[in-house]
């Protein structure tokens, strides 16, 4: 099987290239569906989410924190609201929330601060905490102030936010993003009451800390109850399911992305059955002398299906191991959408499976050929 | 008396066209252990269609094909294939080499059928190789060798198991004189040394004379059956 693999240097290495290529392609791809799917399946059940019944983008009122704090089963409520300005430009997106800084960081184990102070932070009333992936993509670092062009809370001089960093911070968990700002919820109420910005004071969700052995479903239905009669109903759902509506708010990437994969693979299917149909082909006359020797049927399908599989895994387990070698370097520059991307074992895995099957498929029909011809055929044919 | 070959009544028709082209039409034919014979006729008159038949490579339409006491007709696809694997040498036209292996490595090709150990085969190999005086090309791939060591390397390929029954469909078809002479002698010493019983197809006068018995065939009939009046003596080399 080798030496035929041999025989033909440049279609075999064409060939194993593409597959290649394609497991490369798809470990990849799975990688980052992985990553994506991963914030719902790492999510924690110690935190619950309040929104609005309606929608993520309708506010609640302020006043909903001290009813909502009376629910058994509750430790703590931090308020977070969505701020959507961006910086310098709109095209350097990314997210600020204005939150409690007392509940903040407690409600999240999964954060480390890795340079500045969170008391700092926590006794300002200017100071934001970022994440380490807007340092490295911006440069901000502890001191800095980051003037923020507020877009649903624009100041009434025109001027742009300012916020102090006071503290950075890193993750653990592919749940959370490492590209946000935080500031203290106070100082946005402060400034629209005092009057020096525009908009409305409100809430997007609370934050809700379950107390240890606390039902997660039970506190959710409790806390949906205290309001259904009004005067705005809300909606409480794990972790979990609140990353689930923002992954299917990213226009099911996941779905997209997987049919990406199916479309390589599809290609790639293609590409290799042609050279085992070239390949079992070219060597009908071989055949026909095999089993004129005494080879059987079933051998002789075997070779030829043995040759696709070695030709696939080959490929398949080059465009793996690279996928693997260059791991950290894609990680690197995936990180800000993807945190918690990586080639595990189960994505080399789902690339070395498909490479396995295509590698089957694509032999199977040359090898049932060949194991049918007679050798009298193939010997004629062949000539 | 007992034949190695003993064919009664065979048949064998092809379909062409929608039409139907009979090639042998109830023959009967005996061939004794131990000799070479040349079968003779003239193009499409069903010689390799013949030598097929007792060759295991196809089974006839009807009648019996008795070679060692085996009926080949009703052998089933699997036992077939064992029973060519134990019984018969192949030698073609064309010589049929694989192409990516070794000289060494088609001669082994049959002995993997075999229960030899790697050891014993290899030996058995390099023995057939030596015996048509290729002993030192063995790793050479048949595209480096010229078309008479082709042909010898498929000689010792058919040899390589020790086969009673050596079928050569016309082996000197493709080489020039003194290339074809070389094989033809071989083919004669098969058989005088070690008993090796050959069918040779050819329609060259001067391969058929290496042989000790001439059998033509004519439109799938046979012809006769006649001992070489004009026998070459082979070289007579001492084995
Ligand atoms: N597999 C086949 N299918 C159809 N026709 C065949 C087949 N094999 C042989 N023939 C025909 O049968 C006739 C005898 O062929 P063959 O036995 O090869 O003759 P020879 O070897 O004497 O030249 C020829 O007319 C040939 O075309
Ligand atoms: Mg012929």
């Amino acid at each position: 099987m080798f030496r035929n693999l041999l025989a033909h240097p440049v279609r075999t290495v064409l060939t194993g290239g593409s597959v290649l290529l394609a497991v490369f392609l798809l470990c990849f791809l799975r990688a980052t569906v992985t990553a994506l799917t991963s914030s719902v399946e790492q999510a924690s059940t110690q935190r619950l989410w309040v929104q609005s019944a309606v929608s993520l983008l309708v506010d609640l009122p302020l006043a909903y924190e001290s009813k909502i704090k009376q629910v058994d089963g509750i430790e703590w409520v931090c308020k977070w609201q969505w701020f959507g300005g961006y910086y310098k430009e709109e095209s350097n997106f990314f997210a600020q929330f204005g939150v409690d800084p007392e509940t903040m960081l407690k409600s999240y184990p999964e954060m480390e601060i890795v340079s500045g102070s969170y008391e700092e932070f926590a006794k300002s009333r200017t100071g934001c905490m970022i994440g380490l992936d807007l340092q490295r993509r911006y440069g901000f670092k502890v001191g800095d102030r980051v003037p923020i062009v507020g877009k649903i809370f624009p100041r009434k001089d025109g001027s742009p936010w300012e916020f102090e960093v006071k503290a950075v911070y890193r993750t653990t968990s592919a749940a959370i993003d490492q590209g946000t700002l935080y500031f203290p919820f106070d100082y946005l109420r402060e400034s629209i009451e005092g009057g020096s910005a525009w908009g409305d004071v409100g809430i997007g969700v609370f934050l809700v800390k379950l107390r240890p052995g606390a039902d997660p479903t039970r506190v959710a239905a409790a806390i949906d109850l205290l309001f259904d009669r009004g005067p705005q109903r809300v909606q409480t759902t794990t972790e979990a399911e609140f990353s689930r509506q923002f992954v299917s708010m990213m226009g099911n990437v996941p779905l997209l992305l997987q049919s990406i994969g199916g479309a390589v693979l599809f290609a790639i299917f293609f590409a290799m059955l042609n050279t085992m149909l070239m390949a079992g082909r070219e060597r009908t006359r071989d055949i026909g002398v095999m089993k004129a020797l005494g080879f059987t049927d079933a051998v002789v399908f075997r070779s030829l299906l043995g040759e696709s599989l070695l030709l696939c895994l080959l490929g398949g387990g080059a465009g793996a191991g690279l996928a693997k070698l260059v791991e950290a370097g894609l990680q690197r520059v995936m990180s800000a959408q993807f945190p918690g991307f990586a080639i595990d074992a189960a994505t080399v895995g789902v690339g070395l499976g498909a490479a396995l099957v295509i590698g089957t498929l694509a032999g199977l029909g040359p090898g049932w050929r060949a194991r049918g011809l007679t050798p009298v055929a193939a010997l004629r044919e062949g000539i | 008396m007992d034949h190695l070959i003993d064919l009664r009544g065979v048949t064998r028709a092809y379909q062409r066209g929608g039409e139907t082209v009979s090639v042998l039409d109830g023959l009967d034919l005996q061939m004794d252990a131990g000799s070479f014979y040349a079968l003779m006729g003239p193009s499409g008159s069903g010689k390799t269609t013949l030598l097929n038949l007792i060759g295991g490579l196809d089974r006839p339409d009807s009648g019996e094909v008795l070679v060692d006491g085996t009926d080949l007709a009703h052998l089933g696809g699997s036992a077939l294939s064992r029973w060519r694997a134990d019984h018969v040498g192949f030698v073609f036209q064309g010589f049929n080499l694989l192409p990516v292996l070794s000289a060494l490595d088609n001669v082994l090709l049959p002995l993997q059928l075999t229960p030899l150990s790697r050891r014993a085969r290899h030996e058995q190999a390099e023995r057939a190789l030596a015996l048509v005086g290729l002993g030192d090309r063995m790793h050479h791939k048949p595209r480096e060798l010229s078309g008479g060591q082709e042909q010898r390397v498929a000689i010792a390929r058919a040899i390589a198991t020790d086969p009673t029954l050596i079928l050569a469909d016309e082996p000197t078809g493709d080489l020039d004189r003194s290339s074809a002479d070389a094989v033809l002698e071989l083919l004669a010493r098969l058989n005088e040394e070690l008993g090796k019983t050959i069918l040779m197809v050819t329609h060259d006068p001067l391969a058929a004379s290496f042989a000790h018995r001439l059998v033509h065939l004519d439109k799938g009939r046979l012809g006769r059956i006649e001992d070489n009046p004009e026998r070459r003596p082979t070289a007579g080399r001492p084995a």
